[in-house]
């Protein structure tokens, strides 16, 4: 594949400088409306551009002192983080927080200088509902597989999933399982590739991949490429870059990432950047964001795009961190 | 992690340049939007959740309703003073005595469960006489909570008001329809049932409303299983409303085949729907077969529709796994699973004379042709062998992305030329 990569016209090559510039932007933006609107995602966002950044091999490209020190000023007494200063604890923010020191190597800040480890995964697991074993988002209540993923995601990376009732969320996935192999956000619901994601991720991380139905799943996954090359997230919906990630990785995870064509993916996500101004979009044309820029350059690593640091695919992060983390 | 809110999808990319005037007018917003957002967290930081603050995050929220944190300052608004206090326990279904023939005002929960209005009755009135017996402290204690009750109902309902045009205008944002079932939770421990279950009941209504604007909308179609199943619980003094829901997919399915969500649904609900009309086995089996009319129907129009495949798939699983999941019809017998696979990979055969380059046909006649021999315990034969390679040549030439996938089934199933 390396070969035909390199035959590729320009606007088909990865704009690696571009896109660094356009992370390292991003915090700079503050004179646009649109960057006040989305501070309640200001930490996954750093999660998003950080871990485009490690992939694209520039890991430096942002502080790494002002990154610490941002993530910890939005952690709450509870243990839990909020999206930014002043914002509440939330697992979503919570679980990008841990991703983020993981990929900086900055557990011991969270224990000197943070609430530790410990309280992290007190909040945690005080957010699982231990009648089903899923986990809701926040004191509030909502739930969703989502949540669960993060619990799961984040307590190992900590060493703290003893903390929960893996049991249980297991059962729960199970029963969030599909006729056509997939998974919902709750038992009931169709099946939608970014829960499918977050559910076997979550199994793959409790050991418990003999669950998943690997024939009849994987062959959904494979559908959602259409004649584009790009992949959707449900039957007869559009291609999305987003769905580059989630449905790679979990064919990925089941071991049949050979049942896509891997060469056309990579055309349409390479197509979705603005090779000008950097950034990668949901499908060529539109408008970019971190979001698809993280998922689309966390895709192109798992196609084996050269130049790319290998990502991944249960906890979309540097396979160099989990190394370091899990020692695996 | 996954979280679509802030993302940009289908957006034209333009040229990120402002003119000095665009500028200018961006940081006028920035302006007016933060003051707005210093004010609110500025009480939250004191814990003033008063009335003046609550009236704030409805103007922020209304420019930013993703923003988590205000929607819980909002909440923690209602329930430090606007609404009324909850004591530990207490339900308005046990405040509410229903055996007392005084409270000629309470309305009946029959009032309601078989009327189609979507009005929601006022909260029960004053009652204007004291049951005979009681002390004048109970009395005013009872005009305190039906008080309450009416002040809490009103609150609530402008709640649920609040939300639909942002609803309307973010239809995919986690936050608002959180915020939605919150209140609805808050309707359940504060109001009387019958009050609580014609304010769900409408619930429904906003669903429909939301799956005609967008049909495959999964936070509508979710909202949706949880307000039912609510409805069906005993919290709202329910029962099962599995068959207007089945009818719900069936009227979703006729405005557009195309919609799997509904067929989805319906795979969820069939398995209760049988159980609860106690069909026999003769009814199952004229069930069974009106669903494969029903979409064989819809494939012979539209052979290149997933959504249409899958549901039959769904559909042919329940003649060969029969032992792990609910069934349709767990009596057929073993001549009867075979008789319908043949009949079914006969007709899909047929459609091939008019579709000959529709990829979804040929991978369904290799499937229920494995299924086939599965159910029979056997290998393919000699024909089926050759039509098995044949479809999967037919595979490999329409769908070649996928040709991965084809050359495993072809060394899984020894059938390499």
């Amino acid at each position: 594949m390396t070969q035909s990569f390199t035959s590729l016209p320009q606007e088909l090559q990865l704009a690696t400088s571009a896109h660094v510039k356009y992370i390292q932007s991003l915090d700079s933006r503050k004179d646009e409306y649109d960057y006040w609107l989305t501070e309640h995602l200001r930490l996954n966002g750093l999660y998003w551009g950080l871990t485009a950044l490690h992939l694209l091999g520039h890991p430096e490209a942002l502080p790494r002192a002002e990154t610490i020190d941002f993530v910890l000023s939005c952690q709450h007494e509870n243990g839990g983080f909020g999206a930014a200063p002043g914002h509440d604890a939330h697992m979503l923010s919570t679980v990008s927080a841990v991703q983020i020191l993981a990929m900086v190597d900055a557990f011991d800040d969270l224990e000197t200088r943070g609430r530790g480890k410990a309280q992290v995964g007190k909040y945690i697991a005080s957010l699982q509902n231990r009648q089903t074993g899923t986990f809701a988002g926040d004191e509030w209540g909502e739930e969703d597989t989502r949540f669960l993923y993060g619990a799961f995601n984040a307590l190992s990376l900590l060493g703290l999933l003893h903390l929960v009732d893996v049991d249980k969320a297991v059962d729960h996935i199970a029963a969030c399982a599909n006729f056509d192999g997939g998974y919902g956000v709750s038992p009931g619901a169709e099946s939608h590739s970014g829960q499918i994601f977050t559910c076997v991720a979550a199994l793959t991380i409790a050991g418990r991949k003999e669950l998943i139905d690997v024939d009849r799943l994987g062959r959904w996954l494979s559908e959602r490429q259409i004649a584009g090359g790009g992949l959707n997230g449900r039957p007869e919906k559009k291609e999305d870059v987003c769905y580059s990630w989630w449905v790679l990785s979990s064919l990925e995870m089941i071991g049949k990432t050979h049942w896509i064509d891997k060469e056309k993916l990579t055309s349409f996500i390479l197509s979705s950047q603005d090779t000008d101004k950097g950034g990668i979009s949901d499908r060529p044309g539109d408008m970019v964001d971190v979001w698809h820029t993280c998922f689309g350059i966390a895709g192109l690593s798992l196609l084996d795009y050269p130049g790319l640091e290998p990502v991944d695919e249960v906890y979309c992060m540097p396979k160099s961190t989990i190394k370091r983390v899990l020692g695996r | 992690m996954a979280d679509q809110g802030g993302s940009n999808h289908g957006i034209a990319r333009t040229s990120r340049t402002r003119t000095e005037e665009q500028r200018q007018k961006d940081l006028e917003r920035i302006k007016d939007y933060r003051a707005l957002e210093d004010e609110v967290r500025h009480h939250a930081a004191k814990n003033d959740y008063s009335p003046d603050v609550f009236a704030l995050t409805s103007k922020l929220l209304r420019l930013n309703p993703e923003y988590y944190t205000v929607w819980n300052v909002r909440r923690r608004c209602l329930i430090s003073g606007l609404l009324s206090k909850l004591s530990p326990g207490s339900s308005p279904s046990k405040a509410l005595p229903t055996s007392s023939p005084t409270a000629t005002t309470t309305i009946s929960s029959a009032d309601f469960s078989s009327s189609l209005s979507t009005e929601t009755p006022p909260a029960p009135e004053f009652q204007t006489t004291g049951k005979s017996g009681t002390t004048a402290e109970e009395e005013d204690e009872e005009q305190t909570r039906q008080q309450d009750q009416q002040n809490d109902q009103q609150i609530l309902q402008k709640e649920l008001h609040f939300t639909i045009p942002l609803l309307l205008e973010s239809p995919k944002c986690y936050w608002i329809w959180s915020y939605r079932l919150w209140i609805l939770k808050q309707v359940i421990e504060r109001l009387p049932v019958p009050v609580a279950r014609n304010i769900w009941e409408e619930e429904l209504g906003l669903t429909s409303k939301m799956l005609l604007r967008d049909q495959r909308n999964f936070h509508a179609w979710g909202y949706r299983r949880h307000v039912v199943e609510q409805l069906e619980s005993p919290e709202l003094e329910g029962k099962s409303l599995v068959e207007s829901e089945f009818e719900f997919t069936t009227k979703k399915i006729s405005q557009n085949l195309s919609n799997f969500s509904a067929w989805h649904s319906r795979s969820k609900l069939i398995p209760r729907l049988l159980d609860e009309r106690n069909a026999n086995d003769e009814a199952r089996k004229a069930f069974f077969e009106e669903e494969l009319n029903k979409i064989g129907e819809a494939i012979n129009v539209g052979p290149d529709d997933q959504s249409l495949w899958y549901y039959h798939q769904f559909l042919m699983l329940n003649l060969v796994n029969s032992v792990e999941h609910p069934t349709i019809a767990p009596a057929f017998t073993q001549e009867e699973r075979v008789t319908y696979l043949r009949r079914e990979i006969e007709s899909i055969q047929e459609l091939l004379e008019d579709y000959d380059d529709a990829k979804l046909i040929y991978e369904a006649l290799f499937d229920y042709t494995l299924y086939l021999c599965q159910l029979q315990g056997r290998e393919p034969n000699e024909q089926e062998e050759k039509d098995l390679k044949g479809w999967l040549g037919n595979l490999k030439k329409l769908d070649p992305m996928r040709s991965g996938r084809w050359a495993d089934l072809e060394r899984d199933f020894g059938l390499k030329e």
